[in-house]
């Protein structure tokens, strides 16, 4: 299922928990693992930035290099040891490098330049993550939290195709042995339906959009797994029920969802879903 | 192409504000002299005034934006004054003739030497070694030498110097970054002692000479030499050493308790330093007998800070210690030119009468006490230099702080001084605030709420210590 994996380490943030979740994947689904260290270009900005008039040219580069150095030392007897170890102990390999630039944008290289099938990282706000990275890959992306469950929460809604996720989590479930749970979100706030192709529908009553979850339920029911109705704002409800369940992993798709309750458009819904949920997160587009 | 793309959306976007903080400036600067011209200025303030204000309104807001670079502020400040009829051109440009601006040179190109030869280095590393006992006392090393290396080079010189030998100590110690107490007290050692021992002498902190430049331009001359600079400012510097540390032990308990690859690493990098060369002696020599001469002698009329910096500097070059390579590439000549704005606002600021009007307006309504005021501008100076230039904090300041002078009993324009010098150094809360600050955060070993927590009851501890020092040292024994 995934065949190569992709793990982006920055300089800003890094947890082990990471690569035990790497090493995990990786011996259920026999992937390649690749782990590369990206020293944010925003932290040397900024140290620039602050020297400008109190130190010279010629000083500033030298500190520059000597952070570049010390990051490099720190990626390889730290956080690159560590993957060696926690993977050889497994009997596994794992490649690493090191990387210079904006978080997103080595990410974006790295995917175009390797066929990788999962980027698995961790998340914080330390990260100078582009959140418009969640919806630009064409490939899953793996956020890990340290918070740990025993089920998967696959989350569709009136706001996305509903394609990619029941297939993924079906399989993912049975792979990695863990409980799957359906929900079903009908969020009034954005009351269209996105299509199969991901058009969002002209605006739709309550009752059109219920009778449609109630056919996504059916069609799941037809393949052994219970979906949960529920109606309300797509966020609240999957934090809910990630609580509810702790689960493992919550799995998110090509959710559309453009206005907010004052018909002004909202932040990037997967940035708010990100920044706030507990759970581990699984994007999908 | 896409990321370039993507850069230059960045840099426009970047840009566009920079711009509009530009304009700001310039739109209120445009206000006050307009309205100035036409008589539009409040009761007991000068047209001239009004626009020094404005100038001092524009200067700030570039100083904390940094939408131009800081020394360009200072140039706009010097070109800004004779273009509005506040001061003649040779008056203005002539603040650059003061003795504080060749102390600072002297002593940009003694740190020179000692950055180029790598006494400095040998000194850290010495320094840390007698603290190599238990984790806590490590921390309390790093703090230590940092400060007295701050004592006699630039503060952001020796956190720039620190950042590799530490991290590379964590390193060996396989220290997670942001996870360990260790790693998080480490770092921010070496951040707050250099800022605290910046204060202590001339040396430490650029505001430090602006602040005796400033003092010796008034009318009378108030001359403070090298040695009282230290008399005043070091116990400040002594309290505030082990009370910031004791912050930072309750802020981020240290779990660890073996220190022995610590003391590895260091081992390994003083071998790797190898055996003191002549140049070196040299060069410590020089800067020794520098520092004696700027402790005993500089006082005297016909010799003071600034020949004793550059008569140190000139030895340099005749034992051939320096070349003039090294000192382009080791002067910043921003800071000097940043200096001169400063020194020329300050100038303006008092002469046009604008500063008095301003402590009259703060004392309508704050009232006269002369402890609220202390407090009032501790407090204020340490919330400016923490989201702007620590210089461009105090350059602002330091003429408000003489005009308060005048206008409370009990406060001496040298008192108001040298609270707004010490507390200016006092940036304990954001990266942004010093360029220390910025050094140690790119180890990535603290995060910025780190910083802040343990920044924010640092700059408390710091407001109660200088408050304290003011009242029973300065005020109390000094009588400053």
């Amino acid at each position: 299922m995934f065949k190569k994996i992709l793990i982006p380490v920055s300089s800003e943030f890094y947890t082990k928990e990471i690569l035990q979740r790497g090493v995990f994947l990786a011996e259920k689904f026999k992937s390649k693992t690749d782990i590369v260290y990206i020293i944010e270009e925003k932290t040397l900005d900024q140290t620039d930035k602050q020297s400008d008039a109190f130190r010279t040219h010629y000083e500033i580069e030298d500190t520059k290099k000597e952070i570049v150095g010390t990051q490099k030392q720190k990626a390889d007897n730290i956080i690159f040891e560590d993957a060696r170890t926690i993977y050889k102990e497994k009997g596994l390999t794992v490649e690493d490098k090191t990387a210079e630039g904006q978080f997103s944008t080595v990410i974006k290289k790295e995917i175009k330049n390797n066929n990788y099938d999962l980027i698995l990282m961790g998340y914080n706000k330390q990260c100078n993550l582009n959140y418009r990275l969640l919806d630009d890959m064409d490939i899953p992306i793996w956020l890990e939290s340290e918070k740990q469950g025993d089920s998967i929460l696959a989350v569709c809604s009136n706001l996305a195709p509903n394609q990619k996720v029941p297939d993924l989590s079906m399989k993912l479930a049975k792979l990695l042995n863990w409980n799957l749970n359906m929900l079903y979100v009908i969020d009034m706030q954005d009351n269209v339906e996105v299509d199969r192709q991901g058009n969002r529908s002209g605006k739709k009553s309550e009752n059109d959009l219920k009778d449609n979850g109630i056919n996504f339920q059916k069609e799941m029911k037809q393949k052994n797994i219970n979906v949960e109705i529920v109606k309300g704002n797509l966020e609240k409800q999957t934090f809910k029920k990630a609580k509810d369940l702790g689960a493992n992993l919550v799995i998110i798709g090509r959710e559309k969802k453009q206005k907010g309750t004052l018909g002004l458009p909202v932040k990037n819904i997967k940035r708010k879903i990100a920044g706030k949920c507990k759970y581990s997160i699984l994007f999908i587009n | 192409m896409n990321n370039k793309n993507e850069k230059n959306k960045i840099n426009i976007s970047f840009s566009k504000k920079k711009l509009l903080f530009i304009t700001l400036s310039f739109f209120v600067i445009a206000i006050f002299t307009i309205t100035a011209y036409y008589d539009y200025t409040p009761s007991g303030l000068s047209i001239k005034g009004q626009v020094m204000i404005g100038i001092l309104l524009m200067a700030g807001i570039l100083w904390v934006t940094e939408a131009i670079p800081l020394a360009v502020t200072g140039l706009l400040i010097m070109i800004m004054q004779p273009l509005l009829g506040i001061m003649p051109a040779e008056e203005v440009f002539s603040s650059f003739g003061n003795e504080a601006v060749f102390f600072l040179i002297g002593a940009f190109i003694l740190a020179s030497a000692i950055e180029k030869h790598g006494i400095h280095k040998r000194i850290a590393l010495k320094f840390l070694s007698f603290f190599e006992k238990t984790p806590k006392l490590f921390t309390f090393g790093i703090m230590i030498a940092c400060a007295c290396l701050s004592f006699v080079m630039p503060e952001h010189g020796v956190a720039a110097l620190f950042l590799p030998i530490i991290t590379s100590i964590l390193i060996a110690m396989k220290i997670i970054p942001k996870q360990s107490n260790f790693g998080k007290v480490s770092m921010l050692s070496v951040a707050y002692g250099c800022s605290i021992g910046s204060l202590g002498t001339l040396i430490g902190g650029a505001r430090n000479p602006l602040t005796i430049g400033f003092l010796s331009n008034l009318d009378p001359p108030i001359v403070v030499s090298f040695f009282e600079w230290m008399i005043i400012a070091m116990p400040v510097v002594l309290i505030s050493l082990p009370l910031v540390w004791i912050v930072l032990q309750f802020s981020f308990p240290i779990k660890i308790k073996d220190i022995s690859l610590a003391k590895k690493e260091i081992s390994n990098q003083v071998k790797k330093q190898g055996r003191i060369g002549q140049k070196q002696i040299t060069v410590s020599i020089i800067f020794v007998l520098t520092l004696f001469l700027w402790v005993f002698f500089s006082n005297y009329t016909y010799f003071g800070l600034a020949g004793i910096a550059l008569l140190g500097g000139i030895l340099l070059f005749i034992t051939g210690s320096l070349n003039w390579k090294d000192v382009e590439q080791r002067l910043p000549w921003g800071i000097i030119l940043l200096y001169g704005g400063a020194v020329t606002l300050g100038i303006g600021i008092l002469e046009t009468g604008a500063a008095d009007w301003i402590a009259k307006a703060i004392f309508t309504s704050i009232g006269a006490n002369i402890y609220l005021s202390i407090l009032a501008l501790i407090i204020f100076t340490i919330l400016l230099t923490n989201i702007m230039s620590n210089t461009g904090a105090v350059a602002l300041l330091l003429p408000i702080g003489l005009a308060i002078s005048t206008e409370i009993a009990g406060i001496t324009p040298l008192l108001a001084s040298m609270i707004i010098a010490l507390s200016g150094g006092l940036a304990f809360m954001l990266v942004i605030a010093t360029p220390g600050n910025a050094i140690t955060y790119s180890s990535g070993y603290y995060s910025t709420r780190d910083l802040f927590k343990a920044g924010f009851i640092a700059n408390i501890i710091c407001i109660a210590i200088v408050f304290s020092v003011a009242i029973i040292y300065w005020i109390g024994i000094l009588n400053l």
